[in-house]
């Protein structure tokens, strides 16, 4: 059989692109026909072949790279290099964020009262939830790099323990922040401190959900043996993303709850 | 425990890991072993067929590479700057 003399994977035809594109074609639209025609049905159609795709998708990755081998050292790096790349993307998104928070907080206008916070706005005091926030996602730094070095050292009950312990962490960052949303004194609709607020830490939480996830995929895997000692690139994929959701709470604190306060 | 990369790796990973183990690089992810390139001390080239394209940088920084084919048999030398090459069979790995 004649075989590649080369490290690298030809990935064979794949339909998850294609449907990838489609559903980001209905949510869209989908979304501008809820918006005139009060219709969600195109939009959940898209929100669901866009569920099957990354299932899919992803799953089509790990049977490449873990069951058949295709995985080897280049492929790897290009993998890191990809993920990489797209935190940075995600870095630059939160960006626009806290540029749009600056620029309307550094010179608050005579509309919102010439201060900031704005006049009649009652901000929530950083030392309180947000602090024990803050606290969740570092303790969850810690968790997630105890999970890295025992997958290293080979300890699969302490990569589990602390595997799980991350992802509870990462549970009760979202149930506090929820919390809050519910019980804050003001909404989105209080003009632009509302709209930073909550479109800042409301896509940070999106974020963690995200991560939450990810990182509940590797717990699943690394029960069912994925991970070598040597090679467990979803994993450390994982722990980056999740470094990178606890470095942008850090700076939403210190600017929005804290400075902004 | 956690099993390790030689325990659990299979396909081209591990191919490509016990030929590393072996000293060898058959899918030439590694950068290749520097030789003289004179009549005593040519340039080894492995190759799995016949002939093989081979790129010369004659010198350092040069911007243009200079390409030609490898037969197997004596060495051969490159058309610019006159470095020996000679090409070796080798088999990838099962």
């Amino acid at each position: 059989m004649a075989r590649q003399a080369h490290a690298y994977h030809m990935v064979d035809p794949s339909p998850w692109p294609l449907t990838g594109a489609v559903a980001a074609l209905l949510m869209t639209s989908g979304l501008a026909v809820w918006f005139h025609f009060n219709s969600t049905v195109l939009m959940t159609m898209g929100l669901a072949l866009l569920l099957l795709t990354m299932y899919q998708w992803w799953r089509d990755i790990i049977r490449e790279g873990t069951f058949q081998g295709h995985h080897t050292p280049p492929v790897q790096k290009g993998l890191r290099y990809g993920m990489i790349l797209f935190i940075t993307s995600e870095v630059f998104f939160f960006l626009g964020f806290f540029w749009a928070f600056y620029h309307s907080s550094l010179a608050p206008t005579p509309e919102l009262g010439g201060c900031w916070p704005p006049t009649g706005i009652i901000p929530l005091d950083p030392f309180e939830v947000p602090l024990l926030n803050t606290a969740v996602l570092l303790a969850s730094g810690v968790t997630v790099t105890w999970a890295h070095h025992s997958i290293m050292e080979r300890e699969r009950k302490q990569t589990i323990q602390a595997l799980t312990l991350t992802i509870l962490l990462g549970f009760y960052f979202t149930a506090l922040q929820a919390m809050e949303y519910y019980e804050a004194p003001f909404t989105i609709a209080d003009g632009v401190y509302g709209s930073t607020f909550f479109v800042a830490t409301g896509f940070h939480g999106l974020h963690v959900i995200i991560g939450s996830t990810f990182l509940a995929v590797c717990l699943l895997r690394q029960i069912q043996y994925h991970f070598t000692s040597e090679h467990h690139f979803g994993f450390e994929a994982a722990a980056w993303y999740w470094h990178f959701v606890d470095v942008v709470w850090l700076f939403l604190y210190v600017s929005i709850y804290w400075w902004g306060s | 425990g956690i099993p390790t990369n030689e325990e659990q790796a299979t396909g081209l990973e591990l191919r490509a890991l016990l030929a590393q183990k072996k000293g060898k690089d058959p899918y030439s992810i590694f950068r290749p072993k520097e030789y003289a390139g004179t009549s005593e001390d040519p340039h080894m080239v492995p190759s799995i067929g016949d002939k093989r394209l081979v790129g010369c940088l004659c010198e350092e920084d040069n911007t243009a590479i200079v390409w030609f084919w490898l037969h197997e048999g004596n060495p051969e030398r490159c058309p610019s700057c006159g470095s020996h090459y000679k090409l070796i069979h080798e088999e990838l790995p099962h």
